[in-house]
């Protein structure tokens, strides 16, 4: 029998030596993954994108603009578009960079499969808001074109991605949301969120950490050089305007703005006994979710009354439609309703 | 609006069993030595496999769990001189969804489509039951409302007006007690009455579509009648389109639709898209 | 007739540009559409007296097991009874079974084999392994699940536990699961086949996994026997004789709440990594309380899942003692088969503070956990020389405990030795009837080999360590 002392010692050595290999996003074995992502052909994709974007947006693509979207420095980025242009992807002609016709379906094909992929994810599995676009900036480049159309008719050919940006279809058609940025809709008038800027990240997170998605209605109270104060859905939110910029909202005519927003609550308001109706289910719960809660009934209109409240103190049941269904707090805090008075 | 429904095919005669064969081979269920096939459809919790065992004389275990039957079963009886194969579909709060349990059951009628589908629903809580009877009849016009559960709702004074019901919704209403075998000849006549032909439903279809909704089914409604000149239910194939349903474009394109030779022998595919476990 | 290609790619083509048009909120409308017209209907038809949404004796019910005083008490009470009644009740119909098959059939049925004249080989192989192997699975396994099941089931068909999902389901959502797990749960202190089968009533695909995944850790009527032998001998045997039956029941109790434990501890971690992209989505229906049918109940619980747990390890149990008393009885010069696995398993058993022995024994029982201690006995006796065994391949067990500790002690079982086997009988891989359960529930290899090898690993690692630093507290080798 082997010394206790080096059995021990030995088995530690193991596990924090696999530890260091196999441990997901900062093992060695991760990393090495992430950086052989970076080779060349990803990052002519990615210039490719943001020349795209540059472009669908009117603005101009410079080398600077390239080398910061990558991240890399301007010799390389330098490098990459004379390699790009001896591809035929783009055009140099006075310091001004084009799309191709060819470079152009390169880049909707990268955006199809990106949008593709967030829409999945948000579908059909389990993954939160915040990690959809880093696992679709992996994925774009590793879907062919043909997997892209196959995971587009398996999710039903979706139109728009779980950000509100149309999914580019398979031959190249690419619907702009048409919409303004926050910062622009006037004091007071109703707006309706079409898109939400999914890049850079770090103001992304803010906007899924204010809970707000396409199709919400907003309303400008407040908008000053340091912060701009808008309500949705009843909630009042606060943002610096360089947040606000990047959500693009369509001006609605002012009797589509939703019912004034003090009588507005969630489920998870009520306590036993009471009784409210459902004025509609959160952009925040789609798919299998969002489903489940219109198979049981959960429609604009309905009457819930909360019934008891587990001894755990979660979840609450509900009387919805004459059954008695218990939701958690999660899920009752995505159901907005209306308090009535009985 | 209002869509023409296809009447059956001219040469059809109304006593005639109105299922798919080949579809059902294909789903797995063999009908030789069967007259007609009959689907058993409900909410979880209904009392539907109750009703099952009631009808088969079978002892599948039932309990008071929502959710119970995930694997299908079937057995069969005999009423007059007609020998009935009845499936038990896995029980759904709706057949829009994607579960696996409802496509299961959305398969069954859409393409095996049985010749009676009894819709077992609880007569305490119909208005909830009556979201899937509702989803039922867009896709099939033979069917049996199954008002199970009926001791309980007189127990608490509830009253069914099954007649009532029975017009709104243009199919027979039978209100059981399955558990203690009330109203089940009843149920079995009227399903006879329906496979037979002797009874003609004119079942309740979805109204109050929303404009934009409206201008596109009656694009599409008309197209995919001149194709499928058979289909029973092309307004509801149609919004199932619109909903980017995979399932159906893919009948679609490989015309399960399409097939109008219904009796002709089919071989099973080998990869089943039901499995069915047999407890008879 | 046969439609046209063209005609289908219209209709789909039409229907993708309509898509465009109608747009995102289809699905809710046409929702909205279906129950406005349900609620309709449903009002024309149905009467009721008064304006009462649920009914009174449900509601006082539902207060009542739900209440923050007495709804966790009255759930333990109403286990506890469940636990009790299952296991007192079944000591004497398996000691009349056991009595029945092992003490009278067996020996009939060797002296029928003599009378006829079967040559050795036959008789030990059909006999001794075949036919045992299955008795002894017969009378451990069967009375406890023909008092379990049906008593579970009256709880189920009055609609009682969908209460005990709601009021747990608290605990088990902060660790990624779903409050019907507790059900699935206790269904696998039955049986774990049993608990697999029982998660089919959650439906999201991440906590269904979950709970599969960690039904192993609900110790299973199975795995009892081996926990309270080996703590009354060893254990029990601590502590002065009067407190012998308490403390050995304590430290039996303490490795089904480890097993509790782990099973958080496993579900937390897998909602984490391996299923964190899985579906999950919450729902719990509570139906109306009904009286429960006592009779069919009893009859229905007995043929569904009695029997065909009980078949399922039958034909499992079968050929897994034809292969021990083959491997006992089969020798390559003068030493059988099983002594060389014993021998090449022997190091890394005492490594991880077991030995070659119990490692054969389970890898034996993976058929069925019942056959755990008559095996490890069995080949004690094999290895070790001593007398008082029934022969090779034969199972046994002792009639006194005081025995089966010395025959232990003379093959150098320690404390160690006696706790690491209850650590290794709780965390260890689930039975051929579980994995091939599983197999059939999930429907994917990858996530029966994840339920199957987990588990072990778990096993050995725990033991490893447990292993070690008691070796170096104690001082001892």
């Amino acid at each position: 029998m082997p010394d206790p002392l080096i059995a021990l010692g030995t088995a530690v050595l193991i596990i924090t030596l696999a530890a260091f290999l196999f441990w997901p996003e900062h093992g060695w074995l991760a990393r090495w993954r992430q950086t052989n992502q970076l080779n060349e052909r990803i990052r002519s994709e990615d210039a490719l994108k943001h020349i795209h974007k540059f472009e669908m947006k009117g603005r101009r693509p410079t080398l600077e603009s390239i080398s910061g979207a990558l991240n890399n420095s301007q010799n390389d980025t330098a490098q990459l578009i004379a390699a790009m242009q001896a591809n035929n992807f783009l055009t140099v002609a006075d310091g001004e960079i084009h799309l191709t016709p060819q470079g152009r379906d390169s880049a909707l094909h990268i955006i199809r499969a990106h949008r593709l992929w967030e829409r999945y994810l948000a579908e059909e599995t389990g993954f939160q808001q915040s990690e959809w676009h880093g696992q679709a900036e992996l994925a774009e480049h590793r879907l062919t074109p043909a997997q892209a159309d196959a995971l587009a008719f398996h999710l039903g050919n979706p139109t728009h991605d779980p950000h509100g940006d149309p999914i580019p279809t398979a031959d190249g058609a690419l619907v702009a949301h048409g919409g303004q940025p926050l910062t622009t809709l006037p004091l007071d008038s109703p707006g309706l969120i079409v898109h939400l800027e999914d890049e850079p990240e770090v103001i992304y997170a803010q906007l899924a950490a204010e809970d707000l998605h396409p199709g919400m209605v907003v309303r400008v109270t407040e908008s000053a050089p340091e912060r701009v104060r808008f309500w949705s859905n009843g909630d009042e939110h606060l943002v610096a305007p360089i947040v606000a910029g990047n959500i693009s909202v369509i001006p609605l005519p002012e009797d589509e703005m939703e019912e004034d927003t003090d009588g507005c609550e969630r489920l998870t308001c009520l306590s036993p006994g009471e009784t409210a109706v459902v004025v509609n289910i959160s952009n925040a719960s789609r798919g299998p979710e969002r489903r489940r809660f219109m198979d049981l009934g959960i429609l604009p209109g309905t009457s819930i009354t909360a019934e008891m409240r587990s001894p755990g103190g979660d979840p609450t049941a509900y009387i919805i439609r004459g059954a008695l269904i218990a939701l958690r707090h999660e899920q009752a805090n995505l159901i907005k309703v209306k308090k009535t008075g009985d | 609006m209002n869509i023409k429904l296809q009447t059956p095919a001219p040469d059809a005669c109304a006593s005639c069993p109105a299922h798919h064969i080949g579809n059902l081979l294909r789903l797995g269920v063999n009908m030789e030595n069967w007259d007609y096939v009959v689907a058993l459809a409900g909410n979880p919790n209904t009392g539907k496999s109750t009703v099952f065992n009631a009808l088969t004389g079978l002892r599948q275990h039932t309990g008071n769990w929502p959710g119970k039957t995930v694997t299908r079963a079937e057995g069969g009886y005999s009423y007059g001189d007609n020998r009935y194969k009845i499936v038990d579909l896995p029980g759904t709060y709706s057949l829009l969804s994607t579960s696996m349990d409802e496509e299961v059951a959305r398969d069954f009628i859409l393409f095996g489509r049985p010749d009676v589908t009894v819709i077992v629903v609880d007569s305490t809580r119909l208005e909830r039951n009556l979201n899937l009877a509702l989803q039922v009849l867009e896709i099939t016009d033979r069917a049996v409302l199954c008002l199970n559960l009926i001791d309980e709702a007189r127990r608490h004074g509830l009253q069914v007006d099954e007649r009532r019901l029975a017009r709104d919704l243009g199919v027979p209403v039978v209100p059981t007690a399955a558990r203690q075998d009330e109203g089940l000849q009843e149920l079995l006549k009227a399903i006879h009455e329906v496979a037979t032909g002797q009874f003609v439903c004119k079942p309740h279809r979805i109204k109050n579509e929303a404009p934009a909704i409206k201008r596109a089914l009656a694009q599409l409604v008309p197209q995919l009648e001149a194709a499928f000149p058979n289909l029973p239910n092309a307004r509801w194939v149609a919004l199932r389109l619109l909903d980017g349903d995979q399932r159906i474009v893919k009948a679609i394109q490989n015309g399960e639709f399409g097939d109008l030779n219904a009796h002709a022998p089919v071989q099973p595919e080998t990869n089943l898209e039901l499995q069915l476990e047999v407890v008879s | 007739m046969t439609v046209q290609t063209g005609a289908t790619q219209a209709i789909l083509e039409t229907a993708d540009s309509l898509r465009w048009q109608i747009g995102r909120e289809f699905h809710e409308h046409l929702m909205e559409d279906i129950y406005t017209d349900a609620t309709h209907i449903a009002d024309r038809a149905v009467t009721r007296p008064d304006e009462k949404p649920r009914f009174d004796l449900d509601r006082t019910i539902d207060r009542l097991v739900t209440s923050r005083i007495f709804g966790f008490p009255l759930m333990i009470l109403l286990f506890t009874i469940v636990f009790w009644l299952t296991i007192s009740g079944a000591n004497v119909p398996s000691s009349w079974l056991a009595t029945l098959l092992l003490d009278t059939i067996h020996p009939l049925l060797k002296q029928g084999a003599a009378a006829i004249g079967m040559p050795w080989w036959l008789d030990g192989f059909l006999i001794d392994g075949m036919y045992l192997a299955t008795a002894w699975v017969v009378s451990v396994m069967l009375p406890p699940m023909a008092i379990f099941f049906p008593l579970f089931t009256l709880l189920e068909d009055f609609g009682y536990l969908p209460r005990v999902a709601f009021n747990l389901d608290n605990a088990f959502k902060k660790s990624g699961a779903h409050g019907k797990q507790a059900l699935s749960m206790m269904m696998g202190f039955g049986c774990n086949a049993a608990g697999v089968v029982a998660t089919r009533v959650i439906d999201s695909p991440r906590e269904r996994l979950i709970a599969i995944i960690t039904n192993n850790f609900a110790l299973c009527n199975g795995r009892w026997p081996t926990q309270i032998l080996i703590a009354s001998i060893f254990i029990g045997g601590l502590v002065p004789a009067y407190l012998g039956g308490l403390i050995s029941a304590l430290s039996v109790v303490a490795i089904a709440l480890l097993g509790v434990l782990f099973t958080f501890l496993v579900s937390w971690s897998l909602s984490r990594t391996l299923l964190k992209g899985e579906v999950s989505t919450f729902s719990l229906e509570l139906p109306p309380y009904r009286p429960p049918r006592i009779w069919q109940t009893i009859y229905t619980s007995v043929i569904d899942r009695t029997l065909i747990v009980l078949w399922r390890a039958i034909t499992f149990a079968m050929p897994a003692g034809a292969v021990i008393w083959l491997t006992a009885n089969v020798t390559i010069g003068g030493t059988s088969v099983v002594e060389y696995v014993i021998n090449f398993l022997n190091p890394l058993g005492i490594l991880v503070g077991l030995n070659g022995v119990i490692l054969v024994a389970y890898i034996f029982a993976i058929p069925a956990n019942e056959i755990v201690i008559p095996t490890i006995l069995m080949l004690t006796v094999l290895v070790t020389g001593a007398g008082g065994g029934a022969g090779a391949g034969v199972m046994f067990e002792l009639e006194s405990q005081a025995d089966t500790l010395a025959l232990f002690y003379a093959d150098g079982w320690t404390l160690l030795t006696a706790v690491n086997l209850m650590l290794f009988s709780l965390i260890h891989n689930p039975c051929s009837t579980t994995i091939y359960t599983i197999y059939k529930e999930t429907g994917s290899k990858k996530w029966t080999a994840v339920a199957s090898l987990l588990p072990v690993v778990m096993g050995f690692v725990v033991t490893f360590f447990v292993a070690q630093i008691w070796r170096l507290v104690a001082g001892i080798g």
